[in-house]
């Protein structure tokens, strides 16, 4: 079979993958390979808002230091400078773009107040930024004719000694594997959420960038930090909007008290997320939340006119899933897996260690978000990264020789190998059982708050799975549109990600951000003011550590 | 619940329905059904799916003869729902054997060609916003512009858009006229042309009244009612229709 070719190939078309390609479209032969089309991604997900140090009394000073005090200090502030700095000019550029922010009286683009931050800089578009900036940046990756293989699935990176070369992707209408030569690869993926059975996450996020580049040698950084947000939907898990709180939503337990009084006295209910889940987990562990397990977000004060105007997708959301109108009830709301600060090890060029391949967005750790991100600060990453990234990829790709095609050729030879083999197994282990498992595993025993014997047996559990993986088999299944196929392969990604985050938390003795240790529960700079690395050798997961790139603002004791 | 899914393996046609028995639970959707299907009973089922509430549009289909998003569609209440369409074809032609009182008929979004079961080609719908241009001239400068609260409500609705293609799929005029660009990409044409901020109102509007769009439309008003996210494009296009 021919394969194709391209200068640079961005894998994933969400908001990253997106900024990326416009940066690159004008110089380059750039095409992205997204597994769903470019509007369906999870970006579009996104609620409350983009970071950025708009007014006079604000600054990006302000900016980063709420950021780097967010992330327990464990982010590099080098590139916590970087983000903070270009976030006015992502934001203008988006509105310059046509993005519909909400606008205040004056015309200005409105900002609410958000979790951990000093001034109210969360630019929005009601509750719906992330569909804005999305269907936006979409528009203008259209205009400039951004090349996509929309519905293909990458199944793994190729590489030679010293460099990428491309990759080898399915396309899903089809069923073919075909290899795609490339001079630069931008792993764009997104998130890895739905190694949890409980996450506000879209089902696409599976994290396959990770598993791609955990497989081609790349090590993962800081996997153990898991964002739980403080409000998932109770029931379905769907994220309900820090911009509630930002709004002035309350957090109520079963006695009707205003709980984060005793967590977080000045910051109340926008201290930051780590902080709010594990005060909501608390009351509830404790036997202050309602029957079931949760606590309620009160809206009912903001009154309808506001809720109408500034909280619509959330009224919307209420009212279809848990039959709840926020205007005359309290929603219920309990801590959710929502976001992954750890991902492919990365600097703040989205440089990764093997050449020609870059990382950029949730599948990236550059590390800007550390221990614990503060909302408003993934879309802004998308936006500032993407750009920078992109810019990168195309100068690398400029100066890069043609790629060995013909390691990209024996590579889809053997994927069709591999995925024959599955195929052709007609009993074994089924994909649903195992996923459902590992899901229940990763909810009961790498949570919010984390006990080294139960992680250790989760890491058995998890071993086990990874096991019974070796002989899944799909019983009935066609060529075109298997995405009973596609469920696999990711759940093949998954399981490697599930195994990282939980030898990473089992060997991080110490509580930082959002890695709470039951059996540490405080900080310890001295052995853990530093990154985890996980490195795949031979089959086995190594981990090491990589110094914190520290700068002006001296590591303290947080306090909200 | 027994669930009667439309069935094409090569696409094209529907060539035949499949029953399936679901274990329904409390808050299940239509989505959580046909991943119950895919995972416990029959893994050659296709259909797409991302976000799984409701605002990616991935999941449009046909439910009990009503263009739903499947994420968004409790299967409890499937009974009481009506949207009252105004009839065509695909709306109301049944499959031999259905029992509306015992199951549920899941089939693909019409007016969109089949490629494999539940997931139809796209492209036809995603096409219209690319040949219409439409996307927004970057405006020149380095500061945001700005714009009044009441400037920004007058294009909201239409920016509420998540392009899932029910109204297409909902509309008697796309099922008779190939050429016809849909009531979303119309939509989207006035949210341009309201947009207080764009300089080129002209360019929206030949967009909008260009023969393939608005003069097509027989204001039949089904896409209103599908319309899952309030976008009602039926009312826009009579605005652009008498502007024109």
């Amino acid at each position: 079979m021919v394969n194709l070719k391209h200068d640079v190939l961005i894998i994933g078309a969400g908001l990253s993958g997106l900024r990326a390609a416009i940066e690159i479209v004008d110089t380059h032969d750039v095409a992205v390979v997204t597994k769903v089309h470019s509007l369906r991604s999870h970006s579009v997900a996104a609620q409350g808002g983009i970071n950025a140090a708009m007014s006079i009394e604000d600054s990006w000073e302000s900016h980063a230091f709420d950021t780097v005090k967010g992330s327990d200090y464990l982010a590099d502030q080098d590139v916590v400078e970087v983000l903070t700095r270009n976030a006015p000019s992502v934001v203008i550029e988006n509105e310059l773009w046509g993005t519909a922010f909400s606008r205040t009286e004056d015309g200005k683009i409105a900002q609410r107040p958000f979790g951990g931050a000093a001034y109210p800089r969360t630019c929005y578009a009601a509750d719906r930024t992330g569909h804005n900036l999305l269907h936006t940046t979409f528009e203008q990756a259209m205009r400039k004719g951004v090349k996509f293989y929309d519905e293909w699935f990458v199944t793994s990176l190729v590489r030679t000694e010293d460099r990428i070369v491309g990759v080898t992707a399915l396309e899903i209408s089809t069923g073919k594997v075909l290899g795609i030569t490339a001079k630069a690869v931008i792993l764009a993926t997104g998130g890895f959420g739905r190694v949890y059975g409980r996450s506000t996450n879209a089902l696409i996020n599976t994290g396959d960038g990770c598993g791609l580049a955990l497989r081609a040698g790349v090590p993962l950084k800081d996997m153990e930090f898991i964002q739980f947000h403080p409000t998932g939907l109770k029931g379905s898990n769907i994220l309900i909007t820090e911009g509630a709180r930002g709004e002035g939503g309350y957090l109520l337990n079963s006695k009707g008290e205003r709980f984060m009084k005793e967590y977080a006295p000045k910051k109340m209910e926008l201290a930051p997320r780590d902080i709010v889940a594990r005060a909501i987990q608390t009351e509830i562990n404790e036997g202050r939340g309602f029957e079931g397990g949760y606590v309620h977000l009160d809206l009912t004060h903001l009154g309808a006119a506001k809720i109408k105007e500034r909280l619509p997708g959330i009224r919307e959301i209420s009212l279809d899933f848990a039959g709840v109108d926020p205007i005359e009830e309290p929603i219920p709301v309990v801590p959710t897996q929502h976001y992954s600060m750890g991902g492919i090890d990365c600097d703040k060029n989205g440089t990764t260690s093997l050449n020609g391949l870059f990382a950029v967005g949730e599948t990236a750790c550059m590390s800007v978000h550390g221990a614990n991100r503060l909302g408003g600060n993934s879309l802004l990453e998308t936006l500032v990264y993407g750009r920078i990234v992109g810019k990168n990829a195309s100068e690398y790709a400029a100066n890069a020789k043609d790629p060995d095609a013909e390691a990209v050729d024996n590579a889809a030879f053997a994927m069709r190998e591999k995925i024959q083999a599955i195929l052709l197994n007609e009993s074994g282990e089924l994909c649903a059982e195992l996923r459902e498992l590992m899901g229940t595993t990763m909810d009961d025993d790498v949570g919010v708050f984390r006990d080294p014997t139960r992680m250790e047996g989760a890491l058995k559990v998890i071993k086990m799975i990874q096991e019974r993986f070796e002989k899944v088999s799909i019983p009935r299944s066609d060529d075109r549109f298997n995405y009973a196929l596609v469920r696999t392969l990711e759940l093949e990604n998954m399981l490697q990600l599930a195994y990282a985050i939980t030898a990473g938390a089992i060997w991080r003795e110490e509580s930082r951000g959002a890695h709470w240790r039951i059996d540490h529960p405080k900080r310890d700079d001295e052995r853990f003011l530093k990154h985890t690395l996980m490195t795949l050798i031979d089959g086995e997961m190594k981990i090491s550590t990589k110094d914190v790139n520290l700068g002006q603002f001296e590591v303290k004791e947080r306090t909200y | 619940m027994l669930f009667r899914v439309a069935r094409s393996r090569d696409g094209g046609a529907v060539s035949h329905y499949d029953l399936y028995k679901v274990d329904v639970k409390k808050g299940m959707t239509v989505l959580d059904a046909l991943f119950q299907i895919q995972d416990k009973m029959d893994p050659s089922i296709s259909f797409r799916y991302s976000c799984r509430g409701a605002v990616c549009g991935s999941c449009a289909m046909l439910i009990n003869k009503e263009p739903r998003l499947a994420c968004k569609t409790q299967v409890s209440g499937l009974k009481d729902l009506n949207m009252n369409l105004k009839p065509f074809p695909p709306l109301t032609e049944v499959p031999p054997g259905w029992n509306p009182d015992e199951e549920v008929l899941v089939e693909p979004l019409p007016n969109l060609p089949i490629l494999k079961d539940l997931v139809v080609d796209m492209t036809k719908f995603y096409n219209a916003l690319e040949s219409l241009n439409l996307w927004a001239e970057p405006a020149e400068g380095e500061k945001a512009r700005t714009q009044s609260p009441s400037d920004r409500r007058k294009m909201e609705r239409y920016v509420n858009c998540i392009m899932c293609a029910l109204c297409f799929g909902s509309c008697p005029v796309n099922a008779k006229k190939k050429e016809y660009v849909g009531p979303s990409a119309l939509a989207k044409a006035w949210r341009f042309h309201e947009d207080s901020r764009t300089a080129d109102k002209e360019r929206y509007f030949k967009a909008a009244t260009t023969p393939e769009g608005a003069p097509l439309c027989d204001l039949i008003m089904n896409c209103v009612k599908a319309c899952p996210k309030g976008v009602a494009p039926g009312g826009t296009i009579r605005k652009i229709k008498k502007a024109s």
